[in-house]
């Protein structure tokens, strides 16, 4: 084989991990930065004193306090929802389905894995519009139907790292307590599961990142720009990532602007943080799962 | 002594007006709830200022505030979607007959052309803007500017300041689709501030020292011109309800018409009406 | 346990692995319905040729469909190479060290949320794109480099990924007949992996398909044919953040499901596309 093409080929690959890895670092370097002398605890709180505003007795104004409390309720809400159903998906998978229908069901969840996150804002849209004519006049786009939508959107991968991690399991495990008396569900709750946490886990905590992190779904089923601490499920509320999103375009002096660089670096400090761990705990199942927009 | 009075005089002032602030807010003290407010994206800082004030004196009531443009606004509220759906143009009597949609018209705007600060286009001629915007003017050394390529940007088919626009600076002409479109008055401020060869059209309450306001036909747009009525580009802001509003969404209406309400208007750079 | 209970519960897990998959029914019927007079009325197919001019009537999202293809393709296009490389520094090519660090960089990267990617490029990139080329900065061009760099750490790890699933016997069989790492990436790895390969460049350009706040905070959403890589552009995504706002009971409101209904079709043509591959590859 020819030198220079080997030469070449090599040149080409470090040429384009320095161009990845440079960009990256001028990325949050940029972000660091122009921001990271706004993040501050004014910047979260305004200038409310943080006590009040967590025990919730003061609305926080010119601070990411809502912003954050409407994502951390986001995320609880929709993991909360997500994560018994898609468990109870992927055991059902992994242990009980006949081989035709898991073949017919995982398709259906590479499906609603694949669909865009903005048709399932569209679709949680339609539905709180739905719900509003022909229910109850007080559902309106809301914290309840977007954490709905986003439940949908992290609900396969969910099933998929559920159902992944109890199949990997090696085969004297699956055997042994059955060999000794226990049931199904026995041996399904007290060693396949618990030998499978680790993937569970990780699974779950993508989830969560991606709760954190999605703007295009909550864009479409109930954020806005101000709102306060949502008071409840049918309640208007802010999120972190539509924060940025807004100051990007709207941002009215360089202060607020400041704010959106340091909103920026929470929430970019927030996800990544949850990613690593969950490759730390369980790298290869990981992989299958990022295919999300 | 002269001091003294000076600042007694002072801190009879100021309790006289810390007094008739609190009497404004007064009637939102005990009450508690939701009011949601959507649309026009020229309202947004007069309702968070608004809502500011109301949210910091009790913190029961949650005011949410959402953008769209004035197309949202009027159709959210008349859905039942929202409480209060404001517009920066009047709504069409076919939507107000729709929806049986209430209007209080609270300030006085315009719709400014404006351009990067350090653009040397200071003024054009009607003409002039409706042919950037149709796109067959594309470079500014025509107008008398720079050898550079004119990036044209207007608003989404919902928005109300694109509306105006529309029908009194451009009569109604076409707008090139090779313009970049943005969601709101803010986008578009901080879309022409950012770029030197930028033009687009924005409230007049909005306009500050990051943007240039292009004298139309010779006429600055500023909020006296408006007033004067020499700008023609002008329009009114409107909060609409479905019916007479109550409650809540009543007590915040009424709050933009107290003095402390015009204030809070006029602060934010628009001519309030009564 | 009782064994009624056993079966009470396999029940339950039964039911919820189908109202899973239900889900994917549901929001389909929702587009079709809320969709349905534009199909029955056979303009779903006019929709797709004709153009997006709400002041004379006519709704058509074909320019929306160009902008899409163009900058998800593009995006691929700039990111498979990139992913390559990176991905055969990672597995063959760098020493340890540095291929530790890359990947380590990599698996952080997957974590950065789309809007930061969108904030940075809107004050940092767009400047650049605009002083360099001379115009407005907004337009396809910054969009595809973001997207590029959102799509390529997860291309990258299933690609080294693949890499890595190569046979160890392969490779030791290369290495005892002396030869290089390059020989070893381009006759063994490579040919071995070709299936991973394929099924990573799949599932990016599902991804930078269905990507909605890149496309809207940086490529300027005009309506019009993109011509160049400097035009500004709008992607079906974004066209439905953009017309939300719309009349419920207007036609322009229904158009945004039928861009709903074409990415929800398309992502399901990839994947059974996939699945098809899969099988073949399998006896």
């Amino acid at each position: 084989m020819n030198r220079v093409i080997e030469y070449l080929i090599i040149a080409g690959s470090w040429l384009c991990g320095i161009v990845l890895v440079g960009s990256i670092f001028c990325i949050i370097g940029y972000l660091f930065f122009k921001g990271a002398a706004a993040v501050n605890l004014s910047l979260i709180f305004g200038r409310t004193n943080p006590i009040d505003a967590i025990l919730l007795k003061k609305q926080v104004f010119n601070g990411i306090f809502p912003a954050i409390a409407g994502t951390f309720s986001l995320v609880v809400l929709s993991v909360a929802l997500a994560v018994p159903a898609g468990l109870a998906s992927g055991i059902y998978l992994a242990e009980y389905a006949q081989n035709s229908t898991k073949k017919v069901l995982s398709l259906f969840f590479d499906i609603l894995a694949g669909i865009p996150s903005i048709v399932i804002g569209l679709f949680g849209f339609s539905l709180a519009v739905f719900l509003h004519k022909n229910y109850s006049d007080r559902i309106y786009p809301c914290l309840l139907i977007s954490g709905i939508s986003l439940a949908f959107l992290v609900l396969p991968y969910i099933i998929r790292t559920t159902q992944v991690s109890l199949e990997s399991l090696p085969m004297q495990t699956r055997l042994t307590a059955v060999a000794l008396g226990a049931t199904k569900l026995q041996n399904i709750f007290y060693v396949l599961l618990p030998q499978s946490l680790s993937g569970i886990v990780s699974g779950v905590i993508l989830a969560v990142g991606r709760c954190a992190e999605d703007t295009a779904v909550i864009m479409l089923t109930g954020v806005v720009a101000s709102a306060g601490v949502p008071k409840s499920l049918f309640s208007h509320y802010e999120a972190l990532p539509f924060y940025i999103f807004y100051i990007s375009s709207q941002y009215a002096d360089t202060q607020e602007l400041l704010s959106g660089y340091g909103a920026s670096i929470i929430l970019l400090f927030l996800c990544a943080f949850l990613f690593l761990i969950a490759f730390a705990i369980q790298k290869r199942l990981c992989y299958q799962m990022l295919y999300r927009v | 002594m002269r001091t003294k009075s000076v600042l007694v005089f002072i801190c009879l002032m100021f309790g006289f007006v810390t007094a008739a602030s609190a009497a404004s807010l007064d009637v939102f003290k005990d009450q508690k709830g939701e009011i949601k407010i959507a649309g026009g994206t020229a309202h947004i800082p007069v309702m968070k200022a608004a809502a500011e004030q109301i949210m910091s004196l009790n913190p029961d009531i949650q005011i949410s505030i959402a953008g769209g443009g004035s197309g949202v606004g009027i159709k959210q509220v008349g859905e039942g979607l929202v409480n209060i759906g404001n517009s920066g143009r009047k709504p069409t009597d076919e939507e107000i007959q729709k929806y049986g949609l209430k209007l209080f018209k609270w300030a006085l705007d315009g719709v400014a052309v404006v351009v990067h600060p350090k653009n040397a286009v200071k003024a054009l001629t009607k003409a002039q803007i409706k042919d950037i915007f149709a796109g067959k003017t594309d470079n500014w050394k025509a107008l008398g500017g720079t050898d550079k390529a004119i990036t044209v940007y207007t608003r989404d088919e919902a928005s109300g300041t694109r509306e105006v626009f529309w029908e009194k600076a451009v009569d109604k002409g076409d707008i090139t689709p090779k313009a970049n479109v943005v969601v709101s008055n803010g986008a578009m401020k901080s879309a022409i501030a950012n770029d030197p060869y930028g033009i687009g059209y924005v409230s007049v309450g909005h306009i500050d020292e990051s943007v240039l306001p292009v004298a139309l036909d010779g006429v600055v747009p500023t909020i006296e011109t408006v007033k004067q009525g020499t700008y023609i580009v002008s329009r009114g802001l409107f909060s609409n309800t479905k019916g007479e509003p109550a409650g809540l969404t009543k007590l915040f209406i009424d709050y933009l018409f107290t003095p402390e309400g015009q204030k809070i208007i006029e602060a934010n750079g628009f001519i309030p009406v009564k | 346990m009782t064994k009624a209970f056993e079966t009470v519960l396999e029940k339950t897990f039964f039911f919820f692995a189908l109202a899973s998959a239900g889900v994917v029914i549901l929001i389909f019927g929702f587009m079709l319905v809320l969709g349905l007079p534009l199909i029955k009325g056979g303009l779903f197919f006019g929709l797709l040729t004709q153009p997006w001019s709400p002041h004379h009537g006519v709704f058509g999202i074909y320019q929306m469909i160009a902008g899409t293809l163009a900058i998800a393709l593009l995006s691929v296009i700039f990111a498979f190479p990139l992913s390559l490389g990176c991905a055969a520094l990672i597995s063959v090519l760098a020493p340890p060290i540095f291929a530790g660090f890359l990947r380590k960089v990599v698996q952080m990267m997957t974590g950065i949320p789309t809007v930061v990617f969108g904030f940075v490029g809107i004050f940092l990139l767009i400047p650049i794109v605009r002083e360099v080329f001379n115009g407005g900065g907004m337009c396809i061009l910054s969009a595809v480099i973001m997207l590029t760099l959102l799509i390529s750490p997860t291309m990258i790890l299933f690609f080294s990924e693949s890499f890595d699933r190569v046979p160890k016997s392969y490779i030791n069989a290369v290495d005892s007949l002396g030869g290089t790492r390059v020989q070893k990436l381009l006759y063994v790895i490579l040919p071995c992996s070709r299936k991973g390969i394929l099924t990573g460049l799949m599932l990016a350009l599902g991804r930078a398909f269905g990507d909605t706040l890149i496309a809207l905070m940086l490529a300027g959403n005009a309506v019009q044919m993109p011509g160049s890589l400097l035009d500004s552009a709008r992607t079906l995504t974004a066209h439905i953040a953009l017309v939300i706002a719309a009349d419920y009971e207007s036609l322009e409101f229904k158009s945004i499901f039928a861009c709903g209904i074409t990415l929800y079709l398309f992502t399901t043509v990839l994947i059974l596309m996939l699945r098809a591959s899969e099988r073949k590859e399998k006896p």
